[in-house]
Formats: C-alpha cells, structure tokens, sequence
C-alpha cells in the first residue's frame, strides 16, 4: 500500500484535474465591437451617430444593464461612447458618439459593469473615416477600475477563449515525455556500462515506448489547439516542427531496436542512439526555439512561460495536471517494463 | 582494443595511417568515386531542368541544400570495405576504437567537402550566380564546407550503427534524417540569410552554431564508438 501511494495520487490528481478542466467556468471578456453601418438617434448628443454592437464572452450584462459603461481609449485620451440598449447578456447597441475631429485611429475598448468588473479589448475600434489631429486631447472622464469577485474560473484570453482548457492537457504531455526521456537517457548510459546484462536496456525501452506515446498525444493535442487559435491543423514552426522531428527520431529507435536480433548488441546499439537521441532533443526543443521567431507562446526569446499567461486559477488546475500526468507516465512506464520483461522470462 | 600491448607506432601514427588507408582504397576502387560524383552532377542538372537558370533565391537556397544532403547520404551510404566483418575483426586488435572514429570522421569530413565543392561549382554552373556576388559566393560555400564537417561527424556513427545492425541505406536514412535536421534547419537559414545579401557579421553565428554541432558529434562518437566497435 504504502509503496503504491504515488499510483494512486498520481491517479487522483488527474482525475480532479480532468473534473477542473471541464467543469470549471470561463472568466468574463470583450469579443469585439463592430460597426453595423446605420446610423442611430443619440439621447446624449441629440444627432444621429453610427452605431455599433459590442460582443460580450460570458458577460452579464442583462442583470443590471443601467450599470453597463464603455469607453475607448488611446493613450491619456479617455472617450466614453453611449450604450443605446443592452440586447442580452453578451450584446449591446452602441453609439459612437465620438467627435469628427479625434486623437488617435486606433482605440483600446474598456467596459465596466458592477458583475463583471473592468474588462479591457486592446484595439478593439478602428476608426478609419475621421478627421486624425494628434494635438487634440480627450479627457475629463475618470473611469473606476476594479476586479469582479466571480467564482473560481479560468481567464478570459482574446483569441485562446475556451481552448485555454487545452493547457492542462498539452502542456503536462511534454513535460512527461522529457521525464520519460530523460529516464531512458539515465538507462541507456547505465546499460553500457554495464557488460552483459540487460535490464537497463528493457527500462529505456518502455521509458521510450511510453514517451513516445506521451508525444504524440502532445502533438494531437497541440494541433487541435492550434486549428483553434492559428486556424491550421499544422503550422511551419520549429517549436512544432522540432517536436515532429523528436518524434520522427524517437520512431528511429525503435525501428533500430526491431532489426537487431542479439539482445545484447541490440541493448549496446540502442543504447548509442538513445544518448545521441536526447541530445537532438534538447537541441530541438530547448536550444533552437530560443533563437528563432516563433507562434508558440513563450517562444522567441525565452521558452519559458509568462508568468503573466498564468493566474492563480490557471496555476491551481495546471500544477497538479503537470505532477498527475508525470505520476501517470512513470506508472504506465512501469507496467510496461514488467510485461517486457514477463515475455522475455516466458521465452 | 589491447593498445598496450601494441609495438613502437603512436596514436597519431595509426589515426593518420587509418585516414590514408581509407582515401587509398576510395581512389583504388574508382567506380564508386565517380558514381558519387556522377549522382550530384546528375542531381544539380535535374534540378536545373525543373528550376531553370533563373531559379528564385528561395529554390535556389533549398535545391543547394538539398542536393547536398542526398549525396552526403549517398556518399556516406555505400558499403566500405572497411566494414567487412573480418576487417573488423583484424582492426580490434591493432587500433583504438577512438583512431578509428576520428580517422573515419576526418575522411568522410574530407570527401563530404569535395563532394560539395563539386556540387557547388554545378550548381554555379548550372543555375547561375545572379543570387550570389562576389564575396556571397565564398561565403556560402563556407557555409556548405562547415555543413559537410557536421554532417560527416554525424552520419559517421550513424552509418557505423547501420553497419553493425545489418541495415542497409534504409536504416541509415530512417535514423539519420531525423538527426540531421538541426544541422539542416541552421544550414538553410545560413544560406538564405547569405543569398537575402545579409552581411556575413549578422549571420556568421550560424557557422559557430554548426561548428559546435560538429563537436558536438565528434565528441559523442569519440565517447560511444568503442561501445558499437566491441562484440
């Protein structure tokens, strides 16, 4: 029993994981506000102005819809634009009540509600028929910012929305097929050490077998999210296609494995591919993605995560999903190797 | 094995005595030097029939490279009479493992380079140099020489790992090409930066960056050779 603990937290920890990722509700957020192209009566000017409609992600507008405030901003200059009717929970009509002669094209949307707090779009309004002076300056409103006190929820992230679930399941894929690997590459130097025997080499083979697998579902869960978010199955990448590639190389391995009969030079060989395999692999996935551009987040520069993409629900849901999954795959890897090595003993 | 017991010649004696045996029976058996070079010529001239002598800079970049690699694999591929198990088998007891690695990376590093200059000089030919003037031209073909020293470090302990598992091209491409693809990924990006008339100071990084693999490479065969040589 008490050897067996880690199985078991290991097994309870993804099953609360799995209960967090699907239950667990979405933070609030702008979608966008876009223009209809009529125009509207203004009860605050008294003319006509275009109007628009604002989309809302999880919002809640229609509980107290005289609370609802939205206001553009670019740079100091702070405009606040009328809101004609709130339609439901996520959509209002908007008028642009905004003056001909205006600061800035490009204007950051902030709303403000009593439920859902101070939400921000970035260039969420694109003003492309007005007259641009820089000299002018809008100001004399002060908006009260505030964070809403929801229930625990994952944040809202522009473009991510939803998928941003996806992180306790792809993320924790990689980092489990490193341990994995990294348990082979331990082995393998092991194994030549070692003259004759070859238990070594049955361990970095079901650490290899079961990273592998590890990887490819980090590769299926990958492409999922990034037909989401890029709007492609599979992007040209080198995070992407360094993964591909250890993949690819891991496969080599056990190609090699399969077209050796001695078990001993099979344990020798595989062994000697297996060290030069990790090192390709750190190559691809931690030295080469630092210096090129790349999609993937935290690329580019530093592939390490933004601790600004993390918040305390995110952090709560994704730490023990990486610790279940490792747990899970060193389980998965353990069995494997008894079964290698009961076919063996039944040879 | 057993280097201890082994009369007066040195270490360096017999690296240097490996290297010329291997060119000696590359230039005795002349057929398959010629075959080598009758496949890249072969290869440049199909690429300037699909491409022509006007070729973008990208095809130009990416048909270099690639012409390169398949006749380093070709060229490292083929079987050596070296491997013979009896040559083995007499070659234990008279050098060290590590000899033979070091001699066998420095020949295939040296036939790569031929290799390539070859298929540099085809491809100038062939598809012109409108992308490449004056200095550009030099600096490429550094960067297709400091490729060819990775790429032989490499494929050295690959193609030795082939040899000991019985496989033939077959084994070699499956583990090979997934190795080589950094190697490949940093050449390309060298190239492209060259022909783009990126100024040799903002790219010469890459080559830093292809020489380490290469030490890299060499240092790992020159660690784990003994460990495939021995039965």
């Amino acid at each position: 029993m008490a050897h067996n603990i880690w199985k078991i937290g290991g097994f309870i920890l993804i099953a609360c994981v799995l209960v967090l990722v699907f239950a667990v509700p979405m933070g609030p957020g702008v979608l966008e506000l876009r223009g209809t192209g009529d125009t509207a009566m203004s009860n605050d000017l008294d003319r006509k102005v275009p109007e628009y409609v604002l989309t809302g992600f999880g919002t809640h507008w229609s509980e107290n819809p005289g609370d609802l405030q939205v206001l553009v901003r670019s740079k100091a200059n702070l405009a606040r634009l009328e809101v004609m009717e709130v339609l439901d929970d996520t959509h209002a009509r908007i008028g642009l009540t905004l003056p001909y002669s205006v600061p800035s094209k490009s204007w950051d949307v902030l709303t403000n509600h009593s439920v859902d707090g101070t939400l921000l779009l970035e260039n969420g309004l694109f003003l492309s028929d007005r007259f641009i002076d820089e000299s002018i300056s809008l100001s004399g409103i002060d908006i009260e910012e505030f964070e809403a006190d929801l229930p625990f929820h994952f944040p809202y992230q522009p473009r991510i929305l939803e998928s941003i679930r996806n992180l306790m399941l792809h993320v924790p894929m990689w980092f489990t097929m490193f341990v994995l690997m990294g348990i082979a590459f331990v082995a393998s130097i092991k194994q030549l050490a070692s003259a004759r025997a070859t238990a070594e080499d049955e361990k970095a083979e079901s650490a290899v077998r079961v990273g592998l697998l590890f990887g490819i579902l980090g590769l299926v869960t990958g492409s999922v999210w990034a037909r989401f978010t890029w709007g492609a199955w599979w992007v040209d990448d080198p995070q992407l296609n360094g993964a591909l590639v250890t993949v690819l190389v891991y496969s080599g391995y056990m190609v090699l494995r399969n077209s050796l009969e001695s078990a001993a030079l099979r344990a020798r060989l595989s062994a000697v591919y297996n060290l030069f395999a990790f090192v390709i692999l750190i190559i691809l996935l931690m030295v080469l993605p630092r210096f090129t551009e790349s999609l993937h987040p935290g690329k580019g520069g530093n592939p390490g995560f933004n601790s600004y993409d993390l918040d305390s629900a995110l952090r709560a849901a994704f730490y023990p999903a990486v610790i279940g999954w490792i747990l899970i795959g060193l389980w998965m890897h353990r069995i494997n190797m008894r079964i290698t090595r009961l076919n063996k003993k039944i040879k | 094995m057993n280097a201890s017991s082994e009369p007066a010649s040195s270490a360096w004696s017999r690296y240097a005595a490996l290297t010329r045996h291997a060119f000696q029976m590359e230039f005795r058996q002349k057929n398959g030097l010629a075959g080598l070079i009758l496949f890249s010529i072969a290869a440049v001239y199909t690429c300037y029939q699909v491409a022509g002598s006007r070729a973008e800079a990208e095809a130009w970049n990416a048909l270099a490279w690639v012409v390169l690699l398949f006749s380093a694999f070709n060229a490292v591929a083929k079987s050596w009479p070296e491997d013979a198990p009896e040559m083995r088998a007499y070659l234990i007891h008279v050098v060290r493992p590590q000899e033979w690695v070091l001699a066998r990376i420095t020949f295939f590093s040296l036939l790569l380079c031929g290799m390539s200059s070859i298929v540099f000089i085809a491809f100038t030919l062939f598809l012109g140099t409108e992308h490449l003037n004056g200095m550009q031209a030099v600096y490429f073909f550094m960067g297709m020489l400091f490729t060819s020293i990775a790429l032989a470090s490499l494929l050295a302990m690959i193609q030795a790992l082939a040899v000991r598992a019985n496989g033939g091209f077959g084994l070699i491409a499956v583990l090979g090409l997934p190795l080589i693809i950094p190697v490949i990924l940093i050449a390309t990006r060298y190239g492209m930066d060259i022909l783009n008339g990126i100024s040799f100071a903002d790219t010469a990084h890459n080559l830093l960056f292809l020489g380490t693999l290469s030490g890299g490479f060499g240092a790992l065969g020159f660690i784990l050779f003994p460990y495939l040589w021995s039965d």
